[in-house]
């Protein structure tokens, strides 16, 4: 309860991150209702299958958004691939923010040798050029399901919440309201999941926000090449196809227009989270948390 | 449990790494050999500027630092290789309070909590009514109107009254030894004289020995007892505060002799005192060392 106030309290205090936040939520909705959308459109049938349809239709009131070169609708086809694109940049922003979590918390807290190790290796993942590894690796990963290609891009995701969340523990754990802890006979995980992680909680947001962002780039980036994992259509695969059949010519704009709009709002709320989590906790802003 | 109560300190040395040292250390306590008595209560006065290692001390005393050479000892068991029941022991014995009012509080959650952890830690209480009596009593006993505090965020209330919770969690657990470290450094002269006062009811009424860390002589002789002065890590005088205060033998507790302002405005300075800035200073110290009024 405590938690939801805070939360809304920082939300009222912030448009940007308001405004990210309403945007990302239409999303997911629209993503959560892609199913029923889906059968809606097809009334019956299968919008995706291929040859539903005569293909390249332009756009109607029966397809809003028109058909693809197999005769797929695209509003459908839209629909499906931004609930999987989402659906990646949950699963790396989680997998990265735990990750990143936990090797920041033992790094940051127990330091010496540990501390050492970690960042060093955190910093090595750190600065090797993701996407050329990225394209190596889905050259193996030729027919993956959803939950591989995020755990794939999560590899190289995690270090940077791990740097940033690291910094800020190495902050706090010398606060006196740890050693109170510490003396009033807490444990190390006690400490650090009541005393350390509650005030870290807009860092670790930022953390996945982050993440979540970068997947689902990177996947998209992966795709747009042509160079995806195959068996997971996402928006990337969609504009990947419009490039390729050149569906511009043919008059399908909404193909390659759409997913483009959808994703640049994606973007543009991820990243309007991000901005407002940092502006609200801002070191000297702070007061509701962290300070 | 029938150990002495008693806190030794025996050659403790505490070197901290340091870049930009001569030879990679900083050593924050050279030498330090003290023995803490419960038996009879006593305040017992640690006195040193900045970076002099008074605070470092502190940190080691309640476990929170384990020194680089030396032992401490608690019932003559040193208190880093306690089993089970002996560390539990030394625990609810040996408690701090605090400089810091402001940080003392994680500002995530209510002021309760801190007393309602002390509770349930060391099983004060056994239901919940029992533990809400205590720690009503508790706050009572510091001049605190429970209503007032029970329920608020650290945020909204002042420094003093934030320190004075503090002890109120010692008056839960009467631990037989108080390290406070620098506790009045940051009230207000009010505050601070009330604070010194409840200090001085727990040793009289529920015998806790006080270990009072602090760079002002003024509160030194205010609380009497016994002082130690400590310089550059070392404890260069110690006896009954009369006795050391009127005839210093080491120069460097004439130099803090001279340096209590007297609010008499005849009374004036006229000299000034140089401080010896080259030596070196103990990163734990300084940073928290400035004394703002509240």
């Amino acid at each position: 309860m405590r938690i939801l106030n805070a939360v809304l309290r920082t939300v009222r205090n912030s448009g940007r991150l308001a405004t990210g936040l309403v945007i990302l939520a239409v999303m997911v909705l629209l993503a959560l209702l892609s199913p029923l959308i889906v059968q809606w459109i097809g009334g019956g049938t299968d919008p995706i299958e291929v040859a539903a349809y005569e293909k390249w239709l332009v756009p109607s009131g029966d397809h809003v958004l028109g058909t693809d070169q197999f005769g797929r609708d695209v509003l459908a086809m839209v629909l499906s691939a931004l609930s999987v694109s989402l659906q990646i940049g949950a699963i790396a922003g989680v997998i990265s923010t735990v990750v990143g979590v936990v090797v920041a918390f033992v790094a940051g807290y127990k330091g010496g040798w540990i501390d050492n190790v970690l960042s060093t290796f955190t910093g090595i993942l750190l600065v090797i050029p993701t996407f050329p590894l990225l394209i190596a690796l889905s050259a193996y990963a030729k027919n993956v399901s959803l939950f591989q290609v995020g755990v794939m891009i999560s590899i190289f995701s995690w270090p940077f919440a791990a740097k940033t969340i690291r910094s800020q523990v190495l902050s706090l754990r010398s606060r006196p309201y740890v050693d109170l802890a510490r003396v009033s006979k807490a444990r190390d995980l006690e400490i650090i999941t009541t005393e350390l992680l509650p005030n870290l909680l807009p860092f670790i947001g930022v953390g996945f926000a982050s993440s979540a962002l970068g997947a689902i780039f990177g996947l998209v980036g992966l795709e747009v090449i042509g160079l995806g994992p195959g068996g997971v259509i996402d928006l990337g695969q969609i504009i990947f196809n419009a490039i390729n059949t050149g569906a511009l010519t043919l008059g399908a704009w909404p193909m390659f227009v759409v997913p483009i709009v959808l994703l640049t709002l994606l973007f543009a709320a991820l990243n309007m989270i991000n901005i407002g989590l940092e502006e609200v906790y801002n070191p000297r802003l702070r007061g509701v948390a962290g300070e | 449990m029938s150990t002495e109560k008693v806190i030794e300190l025996r050659e403790v040395q505490q070197r901290f790494h340091a870049r930009g040292t001569p030879d990679g250390y900083l050593t924050a306590v050279a030498d330090a050999s003290f023995r803490l008595d419960a038996e009879p209560p006593q305040v017992v006065s640690l006195v040193g500027q900045s970076g002099s290692g008074k605070s470092t001390i502190a940190r080691n005393v309640l476990g929170l630092q384990k020194p680089t050479a030396g032992t401490i000892t608690y019932g003559g068991k040193d208190i880093f290789k306690l089993n089970r029941t002996e560390y539990d022991e030394y625990r609810r014995n040996v408690q701090p309070v605090f400089q810091d009012p402001y940080s003392i509080f994680n500002p995530f959650y209510r002021v309760d909590r801190v007393l309602w952890k002390a509770v349930k830690k060391f099983s004060l209480a056994s239901t919940r009514e029992a533990g809400e009596a205590l720690i009503e009593e508790s706050l009572q006993a510091v001049s605190l109107d429970p209503g007032r505090v029970l329920g608020r965020y650290p945020h909204q209330l002042s420094g003093g009254q934030r320190q004075r919770i503090m002890l109120a969690r010692i008056h839960m657990l009467r631990p037989a030894f108080v390290i406070a470290d620098e506790p009045v450094s940051m009230l207000d002269a009010q505050i601070r004289k009330l604070f010194l006062d409840i200090l001085l009811d727990f040793q009289r009424e529920h015998g806790m020995t006080t270990l009072f860390i602090t760079h002002d002589l003024s509160t030194v002789y205010y609380l009497g007892g016994q002082v130690m002065v400590i310089t550059k890590g070392e404890i260069v005088e110690r006896g009954p505060v009369a006795e050391v205060m009127h005839t210093p033998s080491h120069p460097y507790t004439r130099l803090l002799l001279d340096s209590i302002p007297q609010p008499d405005p005849d009374a004036r300075w006229t000299t000034r005192i140089t401080v010896n800035e080259s030596a070196a200073t103990p990163p734990t110290d300084t940073a928290t060392e400035a004394t703002p009024i509240i």
